[in-house]
């Protein structure tokens, strides 16, 4: 019962306190700002890729308008044949996107590193130009989005700091702790009621701004079991700090020394091992220049191509050998044109050799980050809520994936349907146009 | 009010907790430069070896036409500044590898944050990370102490009953404790001109002694209001937590939503748009790989009739090389109105950051420690723009090699070929840092500021300390 009066008296003094009520108010603006930012990301990407999408079905209808009657040969571009698979293929408009997770509204986390929308052709890569990343004034992406992970990340601790630490020591300083050690339970229980009102009402505030941050893009309906998580998360970050927090306030004796014990270590982890896990690492291993993909893309791809036909068939013969039984070998004319449009395929090989390294160098840089989260819990939270809300590395090295995938199926189903002799009518074109989209 | 400074810092010597704190700090400091002149060691080298490569590799091209070598084109890398180590700015969050080549004005891509996941929100660790954060907290704790421990020892009360005058109290204790930043401040900055000492040029100095500058006022003004609010409020738990709030909120909240606001009042187009922009607007100039263009035609006519001639394969130059050329003059009229736009766009969105600096002095600190230290937002404009140029003069050398380099008037002459000696004749990319008379009228608007800032402080501590109630 006394606990109860402890809890409720601690009320009294919160209201009591208008530093403290800012404070709340203060992480509450910043919280709804940050669930604003997210959420109005999350519009901005969807709207981009209707757009991206409607274009890609205007195109596709003007195609379709060639097989019904208009000639399947332009007129401002007379070499396309669109009978021919390959010229059918490269009309197709085939685009993959990373649609954004509703749960985005909590975490913009790394989506403003990567492109999110990719047209898949036989040229292309997980690497291109075009999938760079979304124009961004880079000051201020270096100083970061104040989303609401941020806001979770690093202003809930300075929360819980603000409301947290004059409690025990005040009493002290004021010589009232002797006073309250008679009225009192017991000085721990007193401590830890006290402690406890502030973290439930850090809690609360957290819940009250992950529903509205939800009701502002569905989550609840599109990605339920990320509200879960994230409850999940943000209490256990704040447990984390309110642990630390508490044995602080218990050993301590005077208000000084608990704000500067308090701010000491937020600074420690959340500024200096995240900062310097980040230095170490990039001395371990200097920003990748990608010179490998680079050099695929240039010296090696023209080497490909000094190549002679003879030498590229053996090659693709390697790669597909179905097309040692292809008819088109005894057609001198449509064998080298043949040849040509395969080229693709090698040139993709080449590509993805390159890319190995990268990728490679990659998983091993977080391996180490990984292999610090456990005296790097900021770092950790951070990560895990970009999990949460799709927007990790790892959610972009599966995209990265999925287009390396597509581009393979666009060369595998080009070699088939062009050493296979295949004249494209409007029922193979839709027929490509849907094959050619689906991951499986 | 130098003896008042003397006896503050013999004060602060005598402190067995100060000087642990100090020493133990200095050590980090110390570590964390040399870590910084490490990561720049070795991210250099990447960047050289990775030049070379493609010089190499241009230098050693096969014999080609003149429009392959436009389409093969090569490869700039961005280099890491020599005051990276102190403070790298943007640079983890702009790409590092373009392509130069024909045709296409492309984007630098690959940036160092794309290749892992999410580490640091506050960047690596650096100089200026403990320069901007935790210097400035470090000096409200020693402000906080050195007026609270004065006011509860009762010994401010007895100073002013002897005589002494409060302002001058005040003032000389915000200089000791700005001046012991000021000498965290130096030895970081001695330290780095030692790791650096081969490299180290007039430019570099002068650069340093600005970012020099502006911390030094920083400090100034975070410990005059840290003594201000110490002195004025009778509360000292208050005076310490308001000054944690203004050091929170300067810090850590004002930055990020001023620039995400200022980004809101000063749109960039989302990609999508500003590449339709662009493809828009390209599609009405000339295209030299499709024959049956009709400004194409147009052209021909007009070369015909300057000519006198009836034919292409009359003139005395190869046509193709000259249409190659035209349609790269009208796609860089393209390039500079949309690329334009963007940086009239980001400097739109810095000024107005910049006089958000007018609520809050670190925004100043910030912007004047990555402009000087050269890795702002308008050091990475300038690398692009000066790898554009480099792009444009090269394909032009490569086009009118294409329309003039051929002996033969009867024909076009694709059998032209480049070798060797026109590889070596086209000069490497070099980036040169912008010069610092170029940098100072931009960021004149942080410095003004911040000097407000100071006399601010001033004004507080001498006309706010009349108001203090000691006895």
């Amino acid at each position: 019962m006394k606990n109860l009066s402890i809890f409720l008296y601690e009320w009294k003094h919160f209201t009591r306190s208008p530093f403290k009520i800012i404070a709340v108010l203060l992480y509450l603006l910043a919280g709804i700002y940050g669930l604003h930012k997210g959420a109005s990301l999350y519009h901005k990407q969807h709207a981009a890729i209707n757009e991206i999408e409607q274009k890609a079905a205007k195109e596709k209808q003007t195609c379709l308008n060639r097989y019904q009657g208009d000639s399947l040969v332009p007129s401002k571009e007379d070499w396309v044949n669109l009978a021919e698979p390959n010229w059918a293929i490269e009309y197709t408009q085939v685009y993959h996107h990373k649609s954004p997770s509703s749960a985005m509204v909590y975490s913009i986390g790394q989506s403003e590193q990567y492109g999110f929308s990719k047209k898949i052709t036989r040229w292309a890569s997980p690497y291109d130009d075009d999938l760079v990343e979304e124009i961004a004034n880079p000051e201020r992406l270096q100083i970061g989005t104040l989303d609401f992970t941020f806001v979770l990340l690093f202003l809930s601790p300075l929360l819980l700091l603000v409301l947290l630490y004059n409690i025990k020591s005040s009493e002290i300083e004021q010589g009232f702790m002797a006073l309250i050690e008679v009225q009192s339970v017991s000085k721990n229980s007193w401590l830890v009621t006290r402690v406890l009102f502030y973290f439930l009402l850090v809690l609360f505030t957290n819940l009250l701004l992950i529903i509205f941050g939800g009701l502002q893009t569905g989550v609840f309906t599109a990605a339920n079991k990320a509200f879960g998580q994230m409850l999940l998360y943000s209490f256990s970050y704040c447990t984390f700090w309110f642990v630390l927090f508490f044995f602080i306030l218990q050993i301590g004796k005077s208000i000084m020394s608990n704000t500067l014990k308090m701010i000491g270590i937020y600074f420690v982890f959340a500024f200096i091992i995240p900062a310097a896990v980040s230095q170490y690492l990039s001395i371990q291993y200097p920003t990748n220049l990608m010179t490998e993909f680079a050099d695929a893309k240039l010296e090696k791809r023209w080497q490909l191509w000094d190549k002679s036909d003879t030498l590229r068939l053996a090659e693709l013969e390697k790669l597909f050998p179905a097309i040692t039984k292809s008819s088109l070998l005894k057609n001198n004319d449509k064998r080298s044109t043949a040849i040509q449009e395969s080229t693709s395929a090698l040139e993709n090989r080449l590509r993805k050799v390159s890319i190995q390294p990268i990728e490679e160098e990659n998983r091993i840089k977080n391996a180490f980050i990984s292999g610090t989260f456990w005296f790097n819990p900021v770092s950790f939270f951070h990560n895990r809520f970009n999990t949460v809300s799709q927007t990790h590395f790892d959610n972009y090295q599966n995209y990265r994936n999925e287009i390396q995938y597509l581009i393979d199926k666009q060369i595998g189903f080009l070699i088939s349907e062009m050493w296979n002799d295949v004249k494209v009518d409007k029922k193979k074109y839709l027929e490509y146009d849907q094959k050619l989209k689906r991951l499986n | 009010m130098w003896e008042i400074i003397k006896n503050e810092w013999q004060f602060f010597a005598r402190s067995r907790t100060l000087l642990v704190t100090s020493l133990g700090f200095v050590v980090v400091l110390l570590l964390t430069i040399f870590l910084g002149y490490r990561q720049t060691h070795e991210q250099t080298l990447r960047y050289q070896s990775a030049q070379k490569h493609f010089r190499t590799q241009w230098e050693n091209n096969r014999e080609m036409h003149p429009h392959g070598v436009v389409h093969y084109g090569t490869f700039v890398f961005k280099p890491a500044n020599l005051s990276s180590g102190l403070d790298e700015g943007i640079n983890s969050t702009t790409g590092n590898m373009l392509k130069l080549e024909g045709h296409v004005q492309n984007e630098i891509t690959h940036t160092e944050a794309s290749q892992t996941q999410a580490i640091s929100k506050f960047g690596k660790l650096k100089g200026s990370l403990l320069l901007q954060y935790i210097i400035p907290l470090l000096l409200i704790f020693l402000a906080f102490q050195s007026i609270n421990s004065e006011k509860q020892s009762g010994r401010l009360k007895l100073l002013v009953l002897q005589g002494a005058n409060l302002t001058k109290i005040i003032l000389a204790k915000t200089l000791s404790v700005s001046i012991y930043g000021i000498a965290l401040l130096t030895l970081s900055v001695l330290a780095y001109a030692v790791l650096n000492l081969k490299t180290l040029n007039a430019e570099i100095i002068s650069r340093t002694l600005f970012l020099f500058l502006a911390y030094c006022l920083y400090y100034f003004i975070v410990s005059g209001l840290t003594v201000y609010l110490s002195a004025r409020l009778k509360n000292t738990a208050l005076a310490l937590t308001s000054m944690l709030g203004v050091w929170i909120i300067w810090t850590i909240f004002l930055p990020n939503i001023l620039l995400s606001s200022v980004e809101q009042w000063h749109e960039l187009p989302s990609r999508v748009a500003f590449k339709k922009a662009m493809r828009d607007d390209r599609s009405n100039g000339i295209n030299g790989h499709n024959s049956s263009d009709g400004r194409l035609k147009e052209l021909e006519k007009k070369l015909l009739a300057e000519y006198k001639v009836d034919t292409i394969s009359k003139l005395p130059f190869d046509f193709w090389g000259v249409v190659m050329q035209k349609d790269e003059e009208y796609g860089n009229l393209v390039w500079d109105k949309h690329f334009g736009n963007l940086r009239n766009v980001l400097a739109q969105q810095k000024q107005s950051y910049q006089l958000g600096a007018i609520l809050n002095p670190f925004i100043s600190l910030q912007n004047l420690s990555m402009g000087f230290a050269g890795n702002d937002n308008k050091h990475h404009q300038d690398f692009l723009l000066q790898a554009e140029n480099y792009r444009r003069g090269f394909i032009k050398k490569l086009n009118d090699k294409h329309a003039y380099g051929s002996t033969k008037t009867d024909t076009s002459d694709w059998d032209v070929k480049v070798g060797a000696a026109f590889y070596k004749s086209v000069a490497d990319f070099e980036y040169q840092p912008a010069k610092l008379s170029s940098i100072i009228p931009i960021y004149l608007i942080d410095l003004v500021i911040l000097i407000f800032w100071m006399l601010l402080s001033v004004s507080l501590l001498i006309f706010g300390s009349k108001k203090i109630q000691i006895l």
